[in-house]
């Protein structure tokens, strides 16, 4: 009963090592890690994809040999197959270190016949059942018996007699294939191993794959075409991994992180401090480094040099009477230090003003001013207004050629004639007089016998006379120029027929009166108060006078116009605001500007009306001049201030220049050139270059040129007056020093 | 080898040889010499000088100057062969010639007013024109002939018609009283006083100041621009062309007493210049050269009165004379100090060729010598006149007797400067030897 059970055990337990086997075999592992597992106990491959291996068990039972032995016990279940590989067994040397090498050799010349032998074997074994069934059990529960298993049929198979150690012991040392022998003691039976098996044990030990035809290395083939693929190789959904973060990962961050915090990971590299330095080096460019916003470096002690060497040259040492003349310095002058010499380091006395010396030098540190200025680094060239070059904007004048010399004082003002052959000239020494432009000659002079303050052309070419302010008269002369029929018509025009007096009753018609000059030959227009500027119309027949503002004068007469062809005196039809300096004509409109001290008035004479008020800002106005298109007026002040209005853009100064120290006597536009200058009492004359745009978007542009010296100062005074060529870029100035001049380009 | 280690030790020397085109008594052996380098212009005159006389005994040394590859030497000879980068190797080949100085200062000729015009284009006498409005005929210095009396303005300008006149001279006269005025006189008559003459004709029709009147080479036609902008053109005739047509007012019976004087229109008008015509010439029978103050140099043809050439300066221009090889140059002066010369046959520029700048205030005159094609003179506000040599950028001489601004400046009988100024003074600088 025992045994019975013992026996059910047994099969059951074969049963289950069956099964055992059947999964070990599904998890294969390659062949040659498999057979240096050698540890494991009773591993038998029995697999049954693969075709040879099936069959062979390795049973690693301790009973039999050695274990170099039990290697090699690997049993054949088929005795008879065994003789082809005895025939070639022969040749083979029982040398099992030497099996390798030879082996190699017969493998190449072999493999051809040999395999298809082993094919055969292959399918034929399958059928092939073990003899035995016990099943996987250990041999030792058959010790005792005197059957080693069952059969199939379930007989019991007889233990065969076994031969003694020393008979199996001869018949190995005879048989010369006792090596390939190997006892299976399951079966009980003596299996030798077939050539072909040695070869495939050999492979294995090498660690190659047990067939000689299989490539473990053999080129992938990478049968899936993955490009162009519309669809999805997995009609799966996305997995949930994908899109959820992963919380391995943010641990991992936070541990990064609080490493970071605790700074055990650092970012950048720790700053390499420069080995050495320079300890007497200009630190004033250290700010930088210091990191510090009001960083002052200390002040720097000077360097030692030769002579506080304690042995200096003697050149340095100075004499008794160098030390001597020290004494006559001044205490800041004299030297600090005297070099002396000494024969030795030891002799030198301990330095009396060290104390002192140290003492000052803290006292430098601490009063050293602790403040940065904070300047912009800003180049002043930037600054500047991109100007166009002079060069390109000539011609200008530039230089005198050309001296009117005659007048013995002062002349006050100048006027050009229109075609530029003449110019007129005022003087305090009481005389006009007509100058050749080309020559310097003077041509007439009227003697007048009280400074001339104002002289003025007429516009006209065909009328040469000229208007002239002296004291409270305005004469008309006639400069005699033009042929013969102009002079008759001026004649005619200048014959003042009856003299008009002012009359009390009618204030309005008659502010002045018309007299006629013989001594002169003009008229004489005298009005009740010195004159103090002439202007003509375009037109030749109107006069405008303006008498210097008073305030205790009514001063809504203080600027009279005359007409000289009718010999008729009117006041402007306007209110007077301000005290009237100069007034103007329009160059090409009935407009009419009125420049008091602090402004510009511009009234429509048609309309009778103010149509603008230009604000100059200025202290004392002192004349005005208008732009030839007639849309731009420039202001001179007498504190030197030269204002540009445009009147399109407001009536506050498009440009205010100030380029003279003392006033502006006079400015004067160009007829034809871009041309505009001022003259000052400072002796010299700034001419200028005013390009105005006829497009009205663009601004005028406003470069100055030159500044016009020569002139000599007399009495404080410097230029009085400066006109224009009108037709070439020259500019004559009257000058206080009794000379004009003539700036040629 | 030991004569050049010799000169190494003294000065370096090169190797010339003088040569002339000046008649034989002016002529040395023209063997090659060794001359040290530093020697200048008076060296080298010496050198000449010493030449001549060795072969002449009785020679009395005269001024050269000398030329070298077409140039005149101003500088020490060394320095100009660096100059010019001529190699001292080679024997240098001296041209030398007489130099251009005037060598005797003549007595200054006395006016009322300012001398204002100079014409020595005749050789027997000099025509001046002044600001008192006469005309003054010199015959020689301080010796004055005739006086030409009729103009009520300034003469601004007066030019002599036919130079080689038969019996009678012709000139005219320009001035500010806008009339052009011819006179005709004889030189030939022994005159013992100032004989005064009134014009033949008045030409008419400036409408300002005339400033320059040019006569046709051939005499029959004068041209006079003025500050009216235009350019007239006037007969010379002295019986009126038109006279079938036109009554004659008065006829001309005796131009010496001066009773009755034609009156001239203004044959064709050549209007283009946009300010005063202060310098016309009349070179060729068919061109007119101007100069303007709207700084232009025009060309005109006669005969369609058109515009033929412009060429732009940028000064305006006071004087204008033609000249130089074949007469074509053109020199200018104005409201500068730089006497330009342009050849307007140098295709397109109108850049000058040459520019003299030793001037320092306005030109107001300047002429071409009528034989030389390199001298010029030219007269400045500053009181100088100056000779010039195309050939050198330097003036060659420098007339200053003015006093103070000269006004007129030409050539008078090839060899002398006659110039006028503002000290009214007319001074005649003779002796040039060209």
């Amino acid at each position: 009963m025992v045994r019975a059970g013992k026996e059910k055990e047994k099969e059951s337990s074969v049963v289950k090592s069956e099964k055992l086997k059947m999964k070990k075999t599904k998890d294969l592992k390659p062949l040659e890690t498999q057979l240096q597992d050698q540890d494991t106990p009773n591993i038998s491959d029995s697999d049954s994809d693969s075709d040879s291996d099936s069959d062979y068990d390795v049973d690693f039972s301790e009973d039999d040999g050695s274990e170099s032995e039990d290697y090699e016990s690997l049993r054949d279940s088929e005795t008879g197959r065994s003789d082809s590989s005895q025939d070639e067994g022969d040749v083979d040397t029982g040398d099992n270190d030497g099996l390798a090498n030879d082996h190699s050799n017969e493998e190449q010349s072999e493999s051809s016949d040999v395999h298809p032998g082993v094919e055969e074997s292959d399918s034929s074994e399958d059928e092939v059942a073990p003899r035995n069934t016990i099943g996987d059990v250990p041999l030792e529960w058959y010790q005792d018996e005197k059957h080693i298993g069952y059969d199939i049929t379930g007989k019991k198979i007889k233990k065969k007699e076994r031969e003694d150690k020393l008979q199996s012991f001869l018949a190995s040392a005879d048989d010369s294939k006792n090596w390939r022998k190997i006892n299976d003691e399951y079966n009980d039976e003596v299996v030798e191993l077939r050539k072909e098996e040695t070869k495939l044990i050999r492979r294995m030990l090498a660690g190659k794959a047990p067939h000689a035809d299989f490539d473990p290395y053999a080129p992938y083939v990478d049968w899936f075409k993955w490009d162009d693929a519309k669809h999805p190789l997995s009609n799966a959904p996305e997995p949930k991994r994908r899109f959820i973060p992963s919380k391995w990962e943010h641990k991992k961050v936070v541990a990064y992180r609080r490493a970071i915090r605790k700074g055990l990971i650092k970012f950048d590299k720790p700053k390499e401090e420069p080995p050495v330095y320079l300890l007497w080096g200009d630190e004033s460019n250290s700010t930088e480094k210091s990191g510090h916003l009001a960083y002052i470096p200390a002040p720097k002690p000077k360097l030692p040099g030769h002579e506080e060497s304690y042995n200096p040259s003697s050149e340095y040492i100075p004499t008794q009477e160098e030390i001597n003349s020290y004494q006559l310095m001044y205490e800041e002058d004299r030297p600090k230090f005297i070099p002396k010499s000494f024969t030795s380091m030891r002799n030198i006395p301990a330095y009396e003003n060290a104390v002192k010396e140290s003492f000052e030098r803290c006292l430098d540190l601490y009063l050293c001013p602790r403040v940065r200025k904070k300047r912009i680094n800003i180049d002043p060239e930037s600054l500047k207004p991109k100007l166009p070059s002079r060069k390109d904007l000539r011609p200008y004048p530039t230089s005198c050629y050309l001296e009117y010399r005659g007048h013995t004082d002062a002349v006050l003002s100048v006027s050009v004639e229109p075609s530029g052959q003449w110019i007129a000239s005022g003087s305090m020494d009481g005389t006009v007089r007509v100058w050749e432009v080309e020559t310097g000659r003077c041509l007439r002079v009227w003697n007048v016998d009280e400074a001339v303050k104002c002289v003025a052309w007429n516009p006209v070419r065909e009328l040469p006379i000229l208007a002239a302010a002296v004291g409270p008269d305005v004469f008309i002369l006639n400069t005699g120029l033009g042929n013969e029929e102009e002079q008759e018509r001026i004649r005619e025009l200048i014959n003042v027929k009856t003299t008009t007096s002012p009359d009390d009753s009618d204030n309005t018609a008659s502010i002045a009166s018309w007299h006629q000059d013989d001594k002169h030959s003009g008229i004489r227009l005298r009005h009740f108060k010195s004159v103090s500027s002439v202007e003509w119309h375009r037109k030749g027949d109107y006069l405008s006078t303006v008498m210097p503002a008073d305030i205790l004068f009514k001063h809504h007469l203080a600027i009279v116009v005359h007409q000289i062809s009718k010999k008729l005196t009117q006041r402007i039809p306007f209110k007077l605001h301000g005290l009237p300096v100069t007034s103007v004509f329009h160059p090409t409109r009935s407009i009419f500007f009125i420049a008091t001290k602090k402004n510009v008035r511009v009234y429509e004479l048609v309309k009778q009306k103010l149509i603008k008020k230009l604000e100059t800002g200025l202290r004392e106005v002192s004349s005005i001049a208008i732009h030839p298109a007639g849309d731009n007026v420039i202001v001179g002040s007498r504190e030197g201030k030269l204002c540009w209005f445009d009147m399109d853009l407001s009536s506050q100064p498009y440009r205010t220049l100030k380029c003279h120290p003392k006033d502006i006597t006079s400015v004067a536009f160009h007829r034809s050139y871009p041309l505009f200058a001022s003259c000052s009492d400072d002796c010299t004359a700034y001419v200028f270059h005013g390009t105005v745009y006829s497009d009205l978007n663009q601004n005028p542009l406003i470069v100055p040129l030159e500044i016009l010296r020569g002139h000599k100062s007399s009495n404080g005074r410097g230029v009085m007056d400066c006109k224009f060529h009108p037709r070439q870029p020259w500019l004559f100035t009257a000058g206080a020093d009794s000379v004009i001049k003539l700036y040629c380009h | 080898m030991a004569m050049d280690g010799d000169t190494e030790e003294n000065s370096r020397r090169v190797q010339a040889r003088f040569v002339t085109k000046l008649n034989p008594p002016f002529k040395v052996p023209a063997t090659s010499i060794a001359i040290p380098s530093n020697l200048t212009r008076l060296g080298l005159s010496t050198i000449v000088n010493n030449l001549l006389q060795a072969e002449n005994p009785d020679w009395e040394p005269l001024p050269f100057d000398f030329l070298i590859d077409g140039e005149l030497v101003r500088m020490s000879l060394e320095k100009f062969l660096l100059a010019k980068g001529i190699s001292a190797e080679k024997i240098l080949e001296i041209e030398y010639i007489k130099a251009v100085v005037p060598r005797k200062e003549e007595e200054p000729s006395i006016h009322d007013d300012w001398v204002s015009a100079v014409d020595g284009s005749s050789p027997g006498f000099v025509l001046t024109g002044c600001y008192d409005g006469l005309g003054r005929v010199w015959k020689a210095a301080g010796e004055c002939t005739h006086i030409l009396e009729g103009h009520s303005g300034a003469i601004t300008s007066a030019s002599i018609i036919n130079p080689e006149g038969e019996e009678y001279v012709t000139v005219a006269t320009a001035s500010k009283d806008q009339t052009v005025r011819l006179w005709k006189f004889s030189t030939e008559e022994p005159v013992n006083s100032r004989l005064k003459i009134r014009p033949f004709k008045i030409l008419r029709g400036h409408k300002a100041s005339v400033q320059s009147v040019s006569a046709q080479t051939s005499g029959d036609m004068v041209c006079s621009g003025g500050w009216d902008c235009t350019i007239s053109l006037w007969q010379t005739n002295e019986i009126n062309t038109e006279g079938d047509l036109v009554p004659i007012k008065k006829k001309k019976t005796n131009y010496q007493a001066g009773e009755s004087q034609l009156e001239g229109e203004a044959v064709s008008t050549l209007v283009g210049h946009t300010q005063c015509v202060s310098s016309v010439k009349w070179p060729q029978r068919d061109t007119i050269y101007s100069a303007s103050w709207d700084h232009s140099i025009r060309r005109w043809d006669v005969e369609t009165g058109k515009n033929l050439l412009d060429i732009f300066c940028g000064k305006s221009l006071n004087c204008l004379d033609l000249g130089g090889e074949s007469s074509m140059l053109i020199v200018a002066g104005g409201s500068d100090p730089i006497l330009r010369i342009w050849d307007p046959r140098k295709p397109g520029t109108s850049a000058p060729v040459f520019q003299f700048s030793s001037h320092t205030s306005w030109i107001s005159a300047c002429k071409w010598h009528d034989k030389s094609w390199f001298h010029l003179v030219s007269a400045s506000y500053d009181g100088k006149v100056m000779l010039w040599d195309l050939r050198t950028a330097w003036p060659l001489a420098v007339i200053d007797s003015h006093k103070d601004k000269v006004l007129c400046a030409d050539w008078w009988k090839g060899g002398s400067i006659v110039s006028g100024g503002v000290d009214s003074k007319l001074r005649i600088s003779s002796g040039i030897s060209i």
